[in-house]
Order: structure tokens, then sequence, then C-alpha cells
């Protein structure tokens, strides 16, 4: 489904009309940008509508029901009028003027916030209703906004986009939804040569193509994976571990800020095997109160996956600790890497005198690490991960829990979105 | 004598007959020959307490421990001198995962006597003078996957007169031919010879589609055909039903559903099996088939789904007689309205996760941002 100045239109005549955009998107930049006020309005509205009827959405798309009620609790949180004003303030967004004198001269100079202009959004996969909010934040930051929605996105942005529409009218003219395959080089330079900058979410390959299609006066703020672990030092409680346990199986170990594994600080290798098999204990235990599951394409994969890591464990010197629902993959070498995800973490070593040269090397892909460890060691591992190049540090159970005003990848996110102009 | 030799010179590919535990006799001896030239294979079957003595009856072929196809994509694991290998192909894995099959002078001859046999039998063999297109890739000096050889060795079964491919080869790579493809077919319509159409189930779906757009409904030669492999997996939003697709491919080509062979196979294990009109992949007496549960590995009864897992003797190269693959089938042997009585595997699709749930392909790029 594609939307046009807040009208459906079919594949074919979207493309066609692809050609008009530089037109309507020009008209619509002749006009004032609309307050983030107005559209914190109608989120707000939009939120406050959000009730039982709209959890089929969410378990439809197969999230479990427990977590589709807590998603959705948070969706209306995130939409309502007082956390977008909070969200505003926390990262810095106001589009009053200031004045000042600057340093060594006498009369006072005057700095605003205007929106960056036009955003091109490109987002992959449908999770979490990513585009709509990425589409939020550029109208929120004042912006026009073209999305380029992922493959199989189901119709779920189009019906939020045309709410928001109906609730606030002056949105129609600032979103255009295309829905062409991303093979389709020729359109999406089409979308890109009239944006301001190209907002691309995903993997490298999705990166990797956006750097080649914009050209040089198109700015590109890239939102790429990331890898997150658990570093663990000393004795930690089950209640810690059992909280890392949450988060790789609440998140399945898919986002950026999920639990791929955990590290422990340790220079004999012996004792990982039993911190493996204490962990995978608890991981089990949690998986089947929480009635972890997944359908059979899903199980069979990562079967095949742990079967054949045991055929080569002869080489590897891997342990795989596999339970019925759940394993821990004892690894002895350091290297920070993707889990086979799905409740299947792996454990290593890491010396904390170690930890910079396993880390910094990852530069642009560290973002989250829970650290569990005795009080008394956590001021200095927590300046220690920081100064490798993560983004978050907090314990297990919250690694994938946000909170208003939370860095993205180090950065305020709406900032991006908007440039400074000085009158003088 | 090798006892592949009495195996794969049966004269009806689908009739067990009288097998006396041939089949098995093959595996044993196979496994027993590829443990002897790989010690890698022999650690693993050690490892898992299995010796290939083990192996009697039909039923405990499924105690041989397989291969999955992703190990072979991992490892290369040879069991002759690489210097012995006559042929190699590649799969055409993603992010530089691939599988590399070689295969030795006798695995390729009784492999060639067998696909013989079989595609005799399906009237795939043919001395009348052909002209092809491939909905697929020119085989060319820069690419070995497996796919262009299959692709290419099809245009084998009736003599070439001429050949057009859908991706021509640039030197570097690949590009699309509509333009080249549209003009032979025209070509090739007015001659009196077949027109047999080889390569991927999509390129050939987009082909017949675009044809239909263009308002042209040809009648080729009565004996042309259309040979596709491959899944659709590269299109899966475009993926029609086998009914609308036979229909297009009879307006457009004039060619009935009787002459469309869909083929299954995999370049670790370098069979063939043809899909029937029912839908279902028959199994020759050259293979078994087993089915793996998805959590344990173990066997699952007919009409259960789970892993796919291949049974053959033929390739002495390699350990290739048990292997595993990604796809999720289930086994039946309940009388088929085609009338092959052999027993049959329904793909169902592959391991791994579903479209909705993530546009990318591979895990590593699953991790959605959050």
């Amino acid at each position: 489904m594609n939307l046009i100045n807040g009208k459906l239109y079919d594949n074919d005549a979207a493309l066609k009309a692809l050609d008009e955009l530089p037109a309507l998107i020009l008209e619509e930049r002749k006009k004032p940008f609309l307050p983030p006020e107005r559209v914190i309005a109608a989120c707000g509205r939009l939120g406050r509508e959000l009730g039982e009827e709209h959890l089929a959405l969410l378990t439809g798309m197969g999230i479990r029901e427990e977590k589709a009620r807590r998603e959705l609790e948070f969706a209306r949180e995130m939409l309502s009028e007082e956390y977008l004003r909070e969200r505003l303030a926390r990262e810095g967004v106001s589009f009053d003027e200031a004045s000042f004198v600057p340093f060594g001269q006498k009369s006072p100079v005057r700095q605003r916030l205007l929106p960056l202009g036009t955003l091109l959004h490109i987002a992959a996969g449908n999770v979490d209703a990513l585009p709509v909010f990425s589409v939020l934040e550029g109208l929120l930051t004042g912006n026009v906004n073209i999305l380029k929605l992922p493959r199989d996105d189901g119709g779920l942005s189009v019906t939020i986009l045309l709410k928001l529409m109906e609730y606030e009218p002056a949105i129609r003219g600032r979103v255009f939804v295309f829905d062409f395959p991303s093979e389709n080089i020729d359109a999406l330079k089409k979308t890109a040569a009239v944006a301001d900058a190209v907002i691309v979410w995903g993997g490298d390959e999705a990166v990797t193509a956006v750097r080649r299609l914009a050209s040089p006066d198109t700015r590109i703020i890239e939102w790429g994976h990331r890898l997150s672990f658990a570093y663990v030092s000393g004795f930690v409680t089950d209640e810690a571990l059992s909280g890392l346990a949450y988060n790789i199986l609440d998140t399945d170990q898919l986002y950026c800020s999920s639990c791929q594994g955990v590290f422990v600080d340790t220079e004999d290798e012996n004792e990982l095997p039993y911190f493996a098999e204490r962990f995978a204990d608890i991981l089990e235990k949690k998986a089947e109160e929480a009635g972890f599951s997944h359908d059979l394409f899903i199980r069979a994969q990562k079967t095949l996956e742990l079967y054949t890591d045991g055929l080569e464990a002869e080489k590897t010197g891997a342990r795989i600790i596999k339970k019925r629902l759940v394993s821990v993959t004892v690894i002895r070498d350091s290297e920070l890497a993707p889990s086979h995800m799905f409740g299947n973490p792996w454990v290593k070593p890491l010396p904390r005198s170690l930890v910079p040269d396993a880390l910094i090397k990852h530069k642009g892909r560290l973002q989250t690490a829970a650290l569990l460890c005795p009080e008394s060691e956590r001021a200095e591992l927590e300046a220690l991960l920081a100064s490798c190049g993560l983004t978050r540090i907090t314990d297990g159970a919250r690694m994938s829990e946000t909170y208003c005003g939370l860095p993205h990848d180090g950065e305020m996110p709406l900032m991006r979105y908007v440039r400074i102009v000085s009158f003088d | 004598m090798d006892i592949r030799r009495k195996l794969f010179l049966k004269r009806d590919p689908y009739s067990r007959g009288k097998d006396e535990g041939l089949f098995v006799r093959a595996v044993r001896e196979q496994v027993k020959r590829n443990a002897a030239g790989s010690p890698e294979y022999a650690a693993i079957l050690a490892s898992r307490s299995f010796s290939p003595d083990e192996l009697v009856s039909e039923e405990d072929l499924g105690r041989l421990p397989p291969l999955p196809t992703l190990f072979f994509k991992r490892n290369r694991i040879f069991s002759v001198p690489e210097k012995k290998l006559v042929v190699k192909a590649f799969s055409s894995g993603t992010k530089g995962a691939r599988s590399e099959v070689g295969l030795d002078l006798s695995s390729l001859l009784y492999g060639i006597m067998m696909m013989f046999r079989l595609f005799s039998l399906h009237g795939v063999i043919s001395p009348i003078p052909t002209n092809y297109i491939v909905v697929g890739y020119e085989p060319s000096k820069h690419s070995d996957m497996g796919a262009i050889k299959t692709a290419y060795g099809t245009t084998k079964f009736a003599p070439a007169l001429h050949r057009e491919y859908a991706l021509r080869d640039t030197g570097t790579g690949y590009e699309l031919n509509p333009d080249g493809v549209f003009r032979a077919l025209m070509r090739y319509s007015r001659q009196p010879f077949p027109v047999r159409f080889v390569g991927f189930p999509a390129y050939m779906y987009f082909l017949a589609k675009s044809l239909k757009e263009k308002g042209i409904s040809l009648k080729l030669p009565k004996r042309s055909m259309v040979l596709l492999g491959g899944g659709w997996k590269q299109f899966s939003g475009e993926e029609i039903d086998r009914g609308s697709f036979h229909k297009l491919i009879e307006e457009t080509l004039g060619i009935k559903k009787e002459r469309c062979l869909e083929f299954f196979s995999a370049v670790e294990h370098p069979h063939a099996y043809v899909r029937c009109p029912s839908g279902h992949f028959h199994i020759p007496s050259y293979t078994r088939v087993i089915i793996r549960d998805a959590d344990t590995l173990e066997p699952v009864p007919e009409g259960t789904p789970g892993l796919l897992n291949f049974i053959t003797p033929l390739v002495s190269s390699m350990p290739l007689a048990s292997v595993l693959t990604d796809d999720i089938a289930v086994y039946g042997t309940s009388p088929c309205p085609c009338g092959n009585k052999a027993p049959y595997f329904d793909l169902l699709g592959r391991a791994g996760v579903g479209g909705i749930k993530t546009c990318a392909a591979s895990a590593a790029e699953m991790a959605v941002k959050k």
C-alpha cells in the first residue's frame, strides 16, 4: 500500500507518482513546518485509542500474549502527550529561539533549531512497528517524511499513519509512503534525491546499499545493527542470572540490545563449564515458566545449528549444554559474535585485562552490556566497558527495556533530525 | 564388482523389486570407504559410537549419523585425494557460506547412468534437436554455482540447436536479458523443433507473466517441455499456486501441464526427484528418505513433519551417504493418484525464520533495532 497526500495508491500508480514527488514536497516545504504540539496531540489521541482490540494485531505477528500486552501498554505510554513532551525536552529539542552575546563580541546573536527538511526513512523489518516510530520522530522534529516500507509490512504502518492523518489533517502532506521493493534502485534514488537525509535502519547490506545510492549532498543517518552481551565477574546471584535469562527469552536474542552471550572475567577456562551448567539450568527453568516455544521451522533450524556445532566440537573444542528448550555453548575464544539466538547464548572467557583487546576492534558495533558483578567492583568495570565503546551499561533484566530520554546508540536521535540556524 | 553397479543400473528407477538388502549393503560399503578415506568422518562416526557394521537392515539407516548441509557449508571434507575429483560444484549459499562438493569418476559415472534411467522414464531424454531457453544463469568462468551446472547439464538431454539465457554473462557478472529471450522465443516459435525451458520456477513465472501482459499466446511444437528446479525463495512474495502457474504456461506457450516437470535436488545430494501431478516427490530406488524430529533428530513416523534426510550410496569421494537438509518435509506411502507406487515426500518449507517476523535472510542480519 502506498500513501500520497493522504490517499491510497496501488504500486503501479505510486511508481508513476514518484515523478511528481519533488513538486509535491516543494509545495509542502513552502508552508511553515508543523509544530510538534500538533503532532503530539494526534499521537496522544492515537495512544488513548489503543485497546484490547489491537492485541490481536500483535499476537497475529507471532508475539506471545503476555508480551503483546506489555508492548501495547508501552506503546500507549510512548504515544502519550506527557511522554513525548518529556522526550523532546530530554533530547534537547526546542524550537524556541535563544539569544546570547558571543565570546569577545558586543552584539547578541540568535540561534534556533529548525527541521532538517525532508527525511527518507528506510526501515528494515516490521517488528515493533519500527517504520511508524521512525516517521513519528521525523514528524516530531517538523520534517516532511518519505517512508519506504519494508517487505512484508502487512499494512500496519499505513493503517497507523492514516489514523494520525485523520486526527491531524496537516500530516497528510507531510508523510508519503511507498511500497516498492528494495531492488528497485531507480525508485529508491528518486526518493533519496528529494531528501535532505536518509535514515536507514538495518544490517550492513541495507546500510551499504544506501551509501551507494545517496548522492553526496544527502546526509545519511544510520541506525545499523549492534551487538550486546553480559559481563560477569566474581560471584553473581541466581536472581541476577535470572534477569539475564529474562532478556534472552523475552527478546529471543533478536534485538541489538539483546544479550548474545556471557563473557566471564576469568583466566581459568575450567571455571566456564560450571558457570555454563548453572546458567543453563536457570535459563531452562525460566523458559519453562514463561512457556517459551517456537514454531517447527525455527526449532528445526536451531537443532541443525547445534547439531552441526556438536559435529565440529572435536575440532573447535566447543561444549554444548543442550536442554529441552534452550542451550548454552561454552566456546574457548574471546570473540564477540552473534549467538544462534532464540534461547541459545554462548559463554566465553574474557579476563578484565583483555577487555579492550576483545572489544575496541568492534567499533560501531557495540551497544549494551549487562554488568553482573559485586558492588565493590562495579565502578571500575563500568568505566572499563564504557571506555571500550559500549553505549549502555545496565543489569540483565533491563538490557532491552527503555526509558524516556534513553540515548540511542550513544546519540539523541531527535537532535540528528534538526539543524541549528544562526541569525546574526 | 562395485555394488553400486547393480543398484544404479536398475531398469525401473521407482521399483524397489527384490532389493534383498542391496541398498543397505551399498550404503554400508560406501560409509566404510568414506570413513577409511577421511579421518575426520571416521572421528565423527566414532564420537557418535557408530560402526558401519551396524547397518544390516533398512531400519538401521536411521542410526547412521547424518551430516547437515550446514556442515558442508562450514567444512571441506573429502574421502579421496582432491586430484581424483573430476567435477566440483558449489551451492548457491548466501553470505559466502557455500558447500563444496566434488565427485570422483566412479560417482559421476554412476550418477549419469542413474539420471539417464530416471530422465528417460520421464521423457526428458530425447534425440530430437531442441531449442533452449535457460531461465537462469549462463555458465561462465567466474561462477561455479551448482545450479548453473545443473541447468546447463539439463540442456544436454536433447541435442541443443541454440541456447538463450535469461541471465547473460557479462564477463564479470550477470545481466538480465529479457529482449534476447523474447527475440529467441519468437524465432523458435517459427521453427519446427521443440523448445525446452530450463531453470528456476520464479524466472519461468516472470517470463510467462510478461508474455501474458504483452498479449502473446504461442503454440510451441508439441514435444516442447518446461524443466524447473530450485526454489521460489528469491520471489516468495510472488509465489502462485501450481494450478495457476501451469494454466499461465499453457496459455502463453501452449505447453500442457504434463510436459512441465519440477525437480528437487541439492548440491550435497546429487540426485533428482520429480514432482508428480499430485505434487509429491516420489523416491527412486537409488535413495531413501528419513524425516527427523525438529528437536531430537530422531526419525519420525509417516505423516509427521520434520527435517528431510537423504540416504544414498552414490558418492565415494565424500561422506554424502546421509545428508540432512534444512528442508521441512513429510513422508508418505499412501497410494498416489499419479499411479507411481514408490513412497514420496512433500516439501513444507525451509527451516528458519519466516518472512513475517523479519525481512532479513540470515541470522546475523536478524537483530532488529531496539
